[in-house]
């Protein structure tokens, strides 16, 4: 994403009005359909919305007090948390693992890679959905093989098995992403360093973690943040896997805004649990964007 | 070629690499094939364990036949498709101008700094503008329809698809556009004859990674379609709250969410790691 400040095609200097409306439209959009939203969303927390009648009242930071006060807004919080906590980091590893794997270059790595692969654009809802007749305790899959070796999880009703679940399905969704970006990061690193470096020590362990790691490290960590952003932000994938259930205890933030929102349409809380959202998030997206200047300006 | 590590490598690390690579594709295939052969098992083999068709039990296309013949599952196909094309033409027809902008011209404020303030827009969780898009449908009369859902994913997909090209603009060769310059040829002209079609792979591949997000996107088709506008992702998340799920149905229905963009997202493959990781890495 380098860009090199230079004047236009053949070094004249002019005026012309083709860049600035092409860029200005792109940008009317980006606008027109974001921060208006998100400025109104910001008015919608401050507010009472009744439907059918729309605002109805001012209420200042009530929206916000409510929403704080209730046991369901930190319960999501947290199991959003555990979840994204858990996901980001065991992805890039598995991720980086694979990706030094198959760029090792062993017989059939081609094949290896396509398949690794494969899973980075399935719908996340239809991987949480199929997840129930993989996890079902009535002739799913991975039930099914776990008893074989005796192994009973109750994995669709109980808390803590749909959030193994949901993991569960979330590494095999999105290690593909870390592997992805692990490979594009390796494929930066040339052989005659690693002639070099098998002269300083035989151990291809050190020449993983020592070498390539340190070499690709900035891009993964902007890997591994984009991985724990979204999984932060997961609506489809453990919301059709588990409902939310049992009851409510593992309904992460995005289904419970959505639920907040679209069941009991009470949009001020819902828009106001959105910006806490973005707070908590936008400490995350600022240690992203910095590290990402970093690795564009490096 | 091996690589030299590789070749460095004992017999026990290669064989220890090799099941950790085998075992993994196992694990990424075992979902895919488990889904197929339930698509393809009579309900009555259903629960029983019976892996492999032919063999074990004898394939049926019923639940093929049963899903493609529902209306609903047919609609919500047409409306995927359509949001998924129409948002992806859309976010190319702003974004392609606009990256080219990018690439070959200086703006007051630096472009990388665009750049970025195009990224902010991606990264920020959706769920804040749940309520406002909601309403704002609601005022324009567009709730349920799908055209609220293409101007939704056009958004969420125009500042990757900005990204992703304005690397590709700059990337590629100007010795054309100079040439066709001193011949007295115009900039939107250059841009249209010469920059765009020398950028066709590329626009195609972009085209596709909007495709597949706008597609696979379930929060917003949640929640401002009910009827009319329903789209895949929102049909099974219905289909899961409203009924138990059937194993069949639902590896059929899984299928056909799942595969149009991961088989179409293999012509993609090159321009994958750049756009997904926000420019961040060079494919």
């Amino acid at each position: 994403m380098r860009v090199e400040e230079r004047p236009g095609i053949g070094g004249r200097r002019r005026i012309s009005w083709f860049p600035y409306l092409s860029l200005f439209l792109a940008v009317l959009w980006v606008v027109a359909f974001t921060l208006y939203p998100l400025l109104s969303a910001l008015w919608y927390s401050l507010n009472t919305y009744v439907l059918g009648r729309g605002i109805v009242g001012f209420v200042g930071l009530g929206n916000y007090r409510e929403v704080l006060a209730s046991q369901e807004f930190w319960h999501s919080l947290g199991v959003s948390l555990l979840y994204a906590l858990l996901a980001a980091p065991l992805e890039t590893a598995l991720g980086f693992g694979l990706a030094w794997l198959v760029h090792l270059r062993p017989p059939g790595y081609r094949a290896f890679q396509a398949i690794f692969l494969a899973p980075l654009f399935a719908m996340d809802v239809a991987v949480g959905y199929l997840g129930v007749t993989l996890f079902s305790q009535q002739g799913g899959l991975l039930d099914h093989i776990l008893r074989r070796l005796g192994l009973e999880i109750s994995w669709l009703s109980s808390t803590w098995g749909g959030l193994a679940g949901g993991l569960i399905l979330d590494i095999w969704l999105w290690t593909s992403f870390c592997f992805l970006v692990s490979l594009a990061g390796l494929s930066t690193l040339n052989e005659e360093m690693y002639e070099a470096a098998l002269l300083e020590t035989k151990s291809s362990w050190t020449v993983a973690f020592r070498i390539a790691l340190p070499v690709i490290w900035p891009v993964l960590s902007l890997a591994f943040l984009i991985r724990f952003l979204e999984a932060l932000k997961t609506f489809g994938l453990v919301y059709a896997l588990t409902s939310g259930g049992p009851g409510t205890s593992t309904l992460l933030l995005s289904p419970l805004v959505y639920l907040t929102t679209v069941r009991f349409f009470n949009f001020g809380h819902g828009s106001a649990m959105g910006f806490l959202f973005l707070v908590l998030a936008s400490v995350f997206i600022a240690l992203f964007f910095r590290q990402l200047r970093r690795v564009v300006e490096a | 070629m091996r690589s030299p590590i590789w070749r460095s490598l004992s017999f026990w690390s290669r064989a220890f690499a090799y099941a950790f690579l085998a075992l993994w594709t196992l694990w990424t295939l075992l979902p895919f094939l488990w889904a197929l052969v339930n698509s393809l098992k009579a309900p009555v083999d259903t629960f029983s364990p019976k892996f492999i068709p032919v063999l074990d039990f004898k394939p049926v296309l019923d639940n093929w036949n049963a899903v493609l013949r529902d209306p609903n599952v047919v609609k919500a196909l047409r409306n995927s498709a359509l949001v998924g094309a129409l948002s992806a033409s859309l976010a190319l027809g702003l974004a392609v101008p606009a990256a080219y902008a990018l690439a070959r011209h200086s703006f007051p404020l630096p472009n990388q700094q665009i750049l970025l303030w195009f990224l902010s827009q991606r990264i920020m969780p959706p769920a804040v503008v749940l309520v406002p898009f909601f309403v704002l449908m609601v005022n324009l009369r567009l709730i349920d329809t799908v055209l609220a859902l293409v101007l939704v994913n056009t958004t969420f997909t125009l500042p990757l698809a900005v990204v992703i090209l304005s690397d590709v603009f700059r990337e590629q060769s100007r010795d054309i556009e100079e040439a066709a310059q001193l011949d007295g040829a115009g900039e939107v002209t250059i841009f249209l004859k010469i920059a765009l079609p020398l950028a066709r792979d590329s626009l195609i591949a972009a085209w596709l990674i909007c495709f597949a997000f706008a597609w696979n996107e379930a929060l917003f088709a949640a929640t401002l379609a009910s009827d009319r506008a329903v789209t895949l992702p929102f049909l099974i998340l219905a289909s899961r709250s409203t009924r138990g799920v059937d194993f069949n149905t639902a590896a059929v229905n899984t299928l056909i969410a799942i595969l149009p963009p991961v088989v179409l997202s293999f012509f993609a493959q090159r321009y994958l790691a750049r756009g997904l990781s926000f420019g961040a890495v060079k494919g």
